[in-house]
């Protein structure tokens, strides 16, 4: 028990050490890569080619391969970034920033994502491109979080106060997105807009779901990839000029 | 704690009282908004009075923001934040004074102001006093954002304050507008105003000790 705690440890102390994180992600992201093409492709190939048509919506329906993972990471992102908040805050250590930093855009790219597939979907099967629904609300609000994120970090030059200052705003964030979330679901029920529900429970067929939860892991796995290229540029940027960096 | 708390509000009431650009210019923005929405909208009062509540609220929120770069903004340009910074006294009464007097010279003016849109508007007389109660509430919890955006974006471009305060706010405005419209609608607001309160006491402790890490980020 002990030992495994010690492991641990040295597993945390490892993890903020950049040259250690830069020798690291070198060796895996060759193999991130591979799994993330395999279970993306054998994901999206499946769920667009193979997978029986919705009786409902038809053919449509398909984006949900592309729509439903982009949507599930645009959040896990956020959820990430706030544990690296904390440890920013807590710790400082200088890789949470970097990771903060590194995986911003990406999260506001994979929001964009979600919000740009969900009206495509909405499109030919509601009628609509966009509505004031619950669920879309909060997701526009994630999106300018990320912005906003993304904007204070650009607006320091100096990049220690930088991460710190992400770091705040992060966890501010963090505690203000369920409040948001839950008075979005209050407003919306006070003002009941239309008959569409995007929110209908519905049973989804496993011949559909098992495509579906590889695409979702196959998304995870994309995150993954690009969190690391971008630390990994990241950390060649600020560091470029150390000694481990020159002999590396 | 306490004394320094009375000096410092007494420093930040004159020097406000000084400047009296910083809290004219929310007043006049108020103003001017409030007197768009006819002219943009409509000018018949069924339907201003329908949206009344939610155009005054806009209008409040707006105008709070103008008033944020100035919390924090002068005491950074002179290096007075610099000298508390570096003496061993307490921030905390010192941000949490900042935050009240900012509130007392932006906000409470243009809650009073608000009480117009009764004839601006044609907002039904009875729920006026929902909407000030409404405003007296969610307003703190706006200067609370408004602060953190302002130490954030220190001597920073002046957009960044809105871009941070605006999305932090939503629920406010929701719960704010929801109180006044469910009042109209026959029901009892008091649900409103309590959840907003609940996310004031909630929010206080915190943004403040977020506000001094921000702050403390310019002396580091």
């Amino acid at each position: 028990m002990n030992k495994t705690f010690n492991n641990l440890k040295t597993f945390y102390h490892k993890l903020g050490s950049s040259p250690w994180f830069y020798k690291i992600s070198g060796i895996t992201i060759p193999y991130v890569a591979l799994f993330s093409f395999l279970f993306l492709s054998i994901g999206i190939v499946w769920g667009v080619f193979f997978s029986p048509t919705d009786f409902k919506q038809g053919d449509v329906y398909r984006i949900i391969y592309m729509h439903v993972p982009a949507a599930s990471v645009s959040q896990a992102i956020y959820y990430t970034m706030t544990v690296a908040a904390v440890v920013s805050m807590i710790w400082r250590m200088k890789m949470a920033g970097i990771f903060i930093k590194s995986m911003a855009p990406i999260g506001a790219s994979f929001t964009f994502l979600a919000l740009i597939s969900g009206s495509i979907w909405g499109q030919p099967t509601w009628g609509t491109w966009w509505i004031w629904d619950a669920r879309l609300t909060s997701t526009l609000v994630l999106f300018i979080f990320y912005i906003a994120i993304i904007s204070l970090y650009s607006s320091f030059s100096e990049k220690k106060s930088a991460d710190q200052a992400v770091s705040i705003l992060t966890l501010v964030g963090a505690v203000n997105l369920p409040i948001i979330k839950k008075s979005v679901d209050w407003w919306n029920t006070l003002h009941q807009p239309a008959s569409i529900k995007f929110t209908e429970s519905s049973s989804i067929s496993p011949e559909m779901l098992y495509p579906l939860i590889i695409s979702i892991f196959g998304f995870y796995l994309v995150v993954l990839l690009s969190g690391l290229m971008a630390m990994r540029a990241e950390i060649a940027k600020r560091e470029i000029n150390k000694e481990w960096f020159k002999n590396y | 704690m306490t004394r320094l708390a009375k000096r410092i509000f007494y420093k930040e009431l004159v020097s406000y009282k000084k400047r009296s650009s910083t809290y004219l210019s929310p007043i006049v923005f108020f103003l001017i908004t409030i007197a768009l929405y006819p002219l943009a909208l409509s000018n018949d009062p069924a339907d201003l009075a329908f949206l009344a509540p939610g155009i005054t609220w806009i209008c409040v929120l707006l105008s709070t923001l103008l008033s944020i770069q100035n919390i924090f903004n002068e005491d950074f340009e002179d290096g007075s934040l610099d000298i508390f910074f570096s003496l061993r006294v307490s921030t905390l009464s010192l941000v949490i004074v900042k935050i009240l007097v900012n509130w007392i010279f932006s906000s409470l003016p243009i809650i009073i102001l608000s009480s117009t849109v009764v004839f601006l508007l044609f907002l039904p007389s009875e729920s006026l006093v929902i909407l000030l109660t409404s405003l007296l509430i969610g307003t703190p919890v706006i200067s609370l954002f408004g602060a953190l955006a302002g130490a954030l974006s220190l001597g920073k471009s002046s957009i960044l304050g809105p871009a941070i305060v605006l999305p932090l706010s939503l629920p406010i405005l929701i719960l704010g507008t929801s109180a006044v419209s469910s009042f109209l609608n026959g029901e009892n607001p008091s649900f409103y105003f309590l959840m907003m309160l609940a996310i004031f006491i909630f929010l206080l402790p915190l943004i403040c000790y977020a506000c001094i890490g921000a702050l403390r980020l310019h002396y580091e």
